[in-house]
C-alpha cells in the first residue's frame, strides 16, 4: 500500500499536517503510538505570549521574525502564520469554536491563580478573560485533586467554594471521569443549585476545565443557566480535557475525510536508499509491517513522546537518526535555576526553508522527509508561549512544501 | 524574651536532640536552639544506614565496637525507625578473598555476627547482584529512618520538659569571667529575640561547630568531608550491599523504603554552606556501585544529594576528652578557659545516643548531679504513625478517601490531620515529616496538591506561589545532577505544567 504522505506523530503538528494533505485530496497515512501531546500540554492556542495585548498578533509575529531569523515562524512569515491558524480555526465552527479576545493576546486565569497570556481561546474559557477582581466565584470539587478553588481564589482576590456531589465522595475522581459526569443533566442540575445558593453578586463562575468532552459549549450554557451567571473553565493539571476535545475533533474530521489512521504502535525503523526514505516499519507484534510513501513528515515531538531521546551523553532522533543540534555536553543541557534558561530547549532538528532536515553544515540529510512541530530546533516554546502556534504553523507549512500545494 | 534554664543545647541534629532527651529524662531543664528545621545537617543527609560496624572492623575496631553496640541498642529502643534488612559484604573477582579472611577475624574479635554465603546462596537472596561474585558475608546491617528518629527524640524530650526553639539562630554569647553568662538568639521567622541564662552550654552543631565557637573567640580545626549520594527510582536490594574490601568510594548500596541509596564519596571542602553533587562524583558512584549491582548502569536516578561529615583534625594529646576515635567531646574549661562550654562533634549518625550519653554524663559531673543515663533502655515512643512499607500499605488499603501523593501512597486524610495539628513554619517542615515528595516524582505533583489543601483548609489564605517556586528550585538542585535518559521526559512534563500552563 503506497501513500502520498505518511505523517509520523499524532500531536497538533501531525494532525495539522494530515488535515492539510487530506484537504488537498492526497492519500495520507497518520501513525501515532499514543494519543499525541494535546491531552498533556494544550488547552488554548498559544502563538507568541510576549506580544502585548494591545498589539495585533500579525504585527507582533512580524516583529518577532525580524529579530529571530532562525525561528520556525521565520520560515513562513506572518502571513503564513495567519493562513495556518485560519486553517486550524476552520475545523472548529460553532458551537465550540476558538477566537481571539481583541486583536492580540488575552490573559486567562490558571490553576495557580496566575494569569497566562494566550491567543486563541475556546468558547468555554472566554468569560475568564474579562473577569474583574471580586466579580468571580471559583468552584472546586471535593475529591478532584488537580484543582484547588481557594488556592486560585485567594490569588485572584475573589471567593472560592467547594462542592461535594454525592457521585464523587467518598472516592476521588479524575478529570476525565468528572468531565463525563458533567455531561449528565442531573449532575449539572444538582451542582448548579448548590452553587446558586452560594452565589452572591458574582456574575462569573470559574470551574476547572472539565466541562465535558462532548458538547462542552452545551455543558457550559446549561450550567450558566442553572446558576444564573457566565460560566468559564480554567485549565488544570494534565490530562487536559480541552486538549482531548481538539484531538477528538481532528480525529473525527480526518477519518470522515478518508484518512488512514494507525494508532497505538511506534515506528521501529526506516529503510533508506541514498538520501531517500523508501519505507518505514511499524511493529505491531507479532508482525512488523512496512509502509511507504512519496513523502514523509516527522512530527514526533520532543522528549515526552520520544521524538528526541536523551542518553547519558547525547540527544538523538530515533527514527531517521537525523542530526540533532544540541549543547556540547550534558553538563550544558540545563541551567542552575529551574525557572531560568535551559540550553536544551532550543535543541532539535535543523531544517532548510522547506522543512527538510539538514546537518550543522547546512547539507541536506534526507530528500523526501519534512520535519514539523516542537522537534524543530531554534525555539523556546515554554518561554515564548508559542507551542500550539509552532505546531499548527509548521505542520501546515511543511506539508504544503512536501506535496507542492 | 528572657529564658532561664540549666542547659542550652545548640544544634538540632541527632546529637542535639539526643542530648536534649537525655537531659530531660535525667530531670535537667534544657533548651535546644536550631537555626533551621530538625535534622538539617548531616542527620538529614546521610545514607540511612544502621551500621553493623563491618565497614570499620578492619581499619578501626574501636569505632566498630561502638557501632555494633549502638546497632543493638537502637534496635531495642527504636524498632519503629528501623528496617532490619541485614547486610551483605560482597567479594568480587578483583577483590579476592584475602580481605574477607581479615574481615571475618576482625568481626569475631569485635563481636559482629557473620555468616558466609556461597555465590548461589547470595544470588538467591539478592538476584540483582553481580553473578560473578565470589561469595558474600552476612552481617546485621539495617536501614534507619533518620528523620523519624530525630523527630521522636525531640518529641519525647519535649514530653519530659525539654524545650525546642527551631528556626532560631544563636547570635552572640555574653562572656564573663571565664564562662558564658548568656546566650542570645533570634527567631529567624518572627524576629523575636531571646536572652537565655543557662549554667552550661553544649555545642552540638556538627560541621558548624566553628560558627558557634567563633562567638566565644574559639576555634576547632575541622576536616570537612563532603559525601555524595544518589537515589534510584526503585529499591534494588532487600539488604544493604557492601563491598568486601578496604572502605573506599562507591562501595555501598543502602535500601531505603521504596528506593536505594548509592554511596558515597569523600571530597574535602573549605566551607560549610555551598556544596553540591559534582559530575565526576556521579560517574564514579554509578561505575563503582554497578560492579556490585550491574543494573545500576541503566536504573533511573531520581535525586542526588550531599552531606558534610564533621571530622575533627586530631587535637594535641592533653586536655580534650576524646572518648573514642569516632567522636570528639571537648571540655573547653581546660582547653580554652571557658568553664561551662562543651563541644561534641564527629561520630556517626547511629552513635548519636552514645555521644549524647557521654556529653550529659560530663555535664552532670560538672553540675555535681548524680543522675544515671537511661536512654539505652527507655524505648523511644512512636508518635508518627506507620513508618514501614507493610504497615503503610495495610493502612492505605483500609482507608479509601483518596491519595495526595500517588508515588508514595500518602492518603489525603493523613495529611489533613497532620496539618490541622498545627505548629509548622513552612512547606519544608511539612515535607520533612511526611513522605510527600520522597517518591519518584520528587514532589512534582503532590506539592501543588499539598498547597491546595492548605488553602482548602483555610490554613493558608494568601499567595502560595512563592512557596511553590522555592520548592521547585530546591527540588531542582537534587534533580539537575542526575537529569538524563527518561528523567528528561519527566522534566519536560513538569516544566510544561509549572512554567507553561500555571505560568509561575
Amino acid at each position: 500500500m503506497r501513500y502520498d504522505l505518511i505523517v509520523i506523530g499524532m500531536g497538533l503538528s501531525g494532525l495539522m499536517a494530515a488535515k492539510t494533505a487530506v484537504e488537498a485530496g492526497r492519500k495520507v497515512l497518520l501513525i501515532g503510538k499514543g494519543t499525541g501531546s494535546l491531552c498533556l500540554f494544550s488547552n488554548t492556542i498559544d502563538v507568541l505570549g510576549s506580544v502585548p495585548g494591545t498589539m495585533r498578533m500579525d504585527e507582533g509575529v512580524s516583529h518577532w521574525i525580524k529579530h529571530h531569523p532562525a525561528h520556525p515562524y521565520s520560515k513562513v512569515g506572518s502571513t503564513g502564520v495567519k493562513e495556518a491558524l485560519s486553517s486550524f480555526l476552520s475545523l472548529f465552527p460553532p458551537p465550540y469554536s476558538f477566537q481571539a479576545v481583541g486583536e492580540g493576546n488575552c490573559l486567562l486565569p490558571t490553576g495557580a491563580g496566575t494569569l497566562r497570556p494566550t491567543y486563541l481561546v475556546p468558547d468555554t474559557m472566554i468569560a475568564g478573560s474579562v473577569a474583574k477582581e471580586g466579580d468571580v466565584l471559583i468552584v472546586g470539587f471535593k475529591g478532584f485533586k488537580d484543582f484547588y478553588a481557594h488556592y486560585v481564589a485567594d490569588l485572584l482576590k475573589c471567593r472560592g467554594v467547594i462542592v461535594s456531589p454525592p457521585e464523587i465522595i467518598p472516592r476521588e475522581i479524575t478529570a476525565t471521569a468528572l468531565s463525563r459526569l458533567m455531561e449528565k443533566e442531573s449532575f449539572r442540575e444538582n451542582i448548579a443549585n448548590e452553587i446558586k445558593r452560594e452565589l452572591r453578586d458574582e456574575t462569573r463562575v470559574g470551574f476547572p476545565a472539565v466541562l465535558g468532552v462532548q458538547n462542552p459549549d452545551a455543558v457550559r450554557k446549561s450550567l450558566g443557566h442553572g446558576i444564573g451567571a457566565h460560566v468559564f473553565e480554567i485549565p488544570t493539571l494534565p490530562p487536559s480535557i480541552p486538549g482531548k476535545r481538539i484531538f477528538g475533533r481532528f480525529r473525527e474530521w480526518l477519518i470522515r475525510s478518508g484518512l488512514t489512521l494507525l494508532m497505538g504502535h511506534p515506528v521501529s525503523k526506516a529503510t533508506l536508499k541514498g538520501k531517500r526514505v523508501e519505507a518505514i516499519f511499524v511493529s505491531h507484534p507479532p508482525v512488523s509491517r512496512a509502509y511507504s510513501a512519496d513523502q514523509y513528515l516527522l512530527a514526533t515531538g520532543r522528549f515526552v513522546g520520544g521524538g528526541l531521546v536523551a542518553s547519558e551523553e547525547r540527544i538523538s532522533e530515533p527514527i531517521f537518526n537525523l542530526p540533532v543540534a544540541q549543547p556540547r555536553s550534558r553538563e550544558h543541557w540545563f541551567g542552575r535555576s529551574f525557572f531560568g534558561d535551559h540550553p536544551i530547549h532550543p535543541s532539535g532538528i535543523l531544517t532548510d526553508a522547506s522543512f527538510r532536515p539538514i546537518d550543522d553544515q547546512g547539507d541536506l540529510v534526507l530528500e523526501n522527509v519534512r520535519v514539523a512541530g516542537s522537534i524543530l530546533a531554534h525555539h523556546h516554546l515554554i518561554e515564548e508561549k508559542s507551542r500550539e502556534g509552532i505546531e499548527i504553523v509548521t505542520g501546515y507549512a511543511a506539508t504544503k512544501h512536501a506535496l507542492q500545494i | 524574651m528572657e529564658i532561664k534554664t540549666e542547659a542550652v543545647v545548640i544544634g538540632g541534629g541527632a546529637t542535639g536532640v539526643g542530648i536534649l532527651r537525655d537531659l530531660s529524662l535525667r530531670g535537667i531543664p534544657a533548651v535546644l536552639i536550631e537555626k533551621g528545621d530538625l535534622a538539617s545537617g548531616a542527620s538529614g543527609r546521610n545514607h540511612g544506614l544502621l551500621h553493623s560496624g563491618g565497614r570499620y572492623v578492619v581499619s578501626d575496631p574501636e569505632a566498630a565496637r561502638e557501632c555494633i553496640a549502638e546497632n543493638r541498642t537502637l534496635k531495642r529502643i527504636a524498632p519503629h525507625c528501623i528496617e532490619e534488612t541485614e547486610g551483605l559484604f560482597v567479594s568480587l573477582p578483583e577483590d579476592g578473598l584475602e580481605f574477607r579472611d581479615q574481615f571475618l577475624r576482625a568481626c569475631d574479635e569485635v563481636g559482629i555476627q557473620t555468616a558466609i554465603l556461597s555465590p548461589q546462596d547470595a544470588l538467591g537472596l539478592e538476584p540483582r547482584l553481580n553473578p560473578q561474585l565470589l561469595g558474600a558475608v552476612k552481617v546485621p546491617d539495617g536501614a534507619i529512618d533518620p528523620f523519624t528518629l530525630v523527630l521522636e527524640n525531640a518529641r519525647d524530650a519535649e514530653k519530659h520538659g525539654g524545650r525546642l526553639l527551631l528556626h532560631t539562630e544563636v547570635t552572640s554569647f555574653l562572656l564573663e569571667a571565664g564562662r558564658i553568662g548568656k546566650v542570645f538568639a533570634q527567631d529567624l521567622v518572627r524576629g523575636e529575640e531571646y536572652a537565655i541564662h543557662a549554667s552550661h552550654v553544649i555545642n552540638a552543631t556538627g560541621a558548624w561547630v566553628n560558627q558557634i565557637l567563633r562567638l566565644a573567640g574559639l576555634h576547632l580545626t575541622m576536616a570537612l568531608s563532603k559525601g555524595s549520594m544518589l537515589i534510584t527510582n526503585q529499591r534494588l536490594s532487600q539488604r544493604v550491599i557492601n563491598r568486601c574490601r578496604k572502605p573506599s568510594d562507591g562501595d555501598i548500596v543502602v535500601p531505603n523504603d521504596t528506593v536505594s541509596i548509592l554511596g558515597t564519596t569523600s571530597v574535602r571542602l573549605e566551607e560549610v554552606e555551598q556544596f553540591e553533587v559534582s559530575l565526576p562524583e556521579i560517574s564514579l558512584l554509578i561505575r563503582e556501585t554497578s560492579e556490585m549491582i550491574p543494573e545500576i548502569q541503566t536504573t533511573r536516578l531520581i535525586r542526588g544529594y550531599a552531606g558534610i561529615r564533621p571530622l575533627v583534625q586530631s587535637e594535641g594529646a592533653g586536655d580534650d576528652r576524646a572518648l573514642s576515635r569516632g567522636f570528639t567531646l571537648i571540655d573547653h574549661a581546660k582547653r580554652d578557659g571557658i568553664r561551662n562550654l562543651f563541644t561534641i562533634t564527629g561520630g556517626k549518625f547511629i552513635t548519636y545516643r552514645l555521644m549524647a550519653e557521654k556529653t550529659v554524663d560530663l555535664v552532670c559531673q560538672k553540675m555535681g548531679i548524680d543522675a544515671a543515663c537511661s536512654t539505652h533502655v527507655r524505648a523511644l515512643p512512636s508518635t508518627t504513625g506507620p513508618v514501614g512499607l507493610k504497615e503503610r500499605f495495610r493502612k492505605f488499603s483500609a482507608e479509601r478517601g483518596g491519595t495526595l501523593c500517588d508515588c508514595e501512597l500518602v492518603p489525603r486524610a493523613d495529611v489533613e490531620d497532620f496539618l490541622k495539628r498545627g505548629g509548622l513554619k513552612d512547606l519544608r517542615d511539612i515535607l520533612h515529616r511526611t513522605r510527600l515528595s520522597k517518591g519518584t516524582c520528587q514532589g512534582g505533583f503532590c506539592v501543588y496538591r499539598l498547597l491546595g489543601i492548605l488553602h482548602d483548609l483555610r490554613i493558608e489564605k494568601g499567595d502560595s506561589n512563592n512557596d511553590l517556586r522555592n520548592f521547585l528550585e530546591e527540588r531542582w538542585r537534587g534533580i539537575r545532577p542526575v537529569l538524563w535518559g527518561t528523567a528528561v521526559k519527566e522534566q519536560e512534563l513538569i516544566e510544561s505544567i509549572y512554567r507553561g500552563m500555571l505560568n509561575l
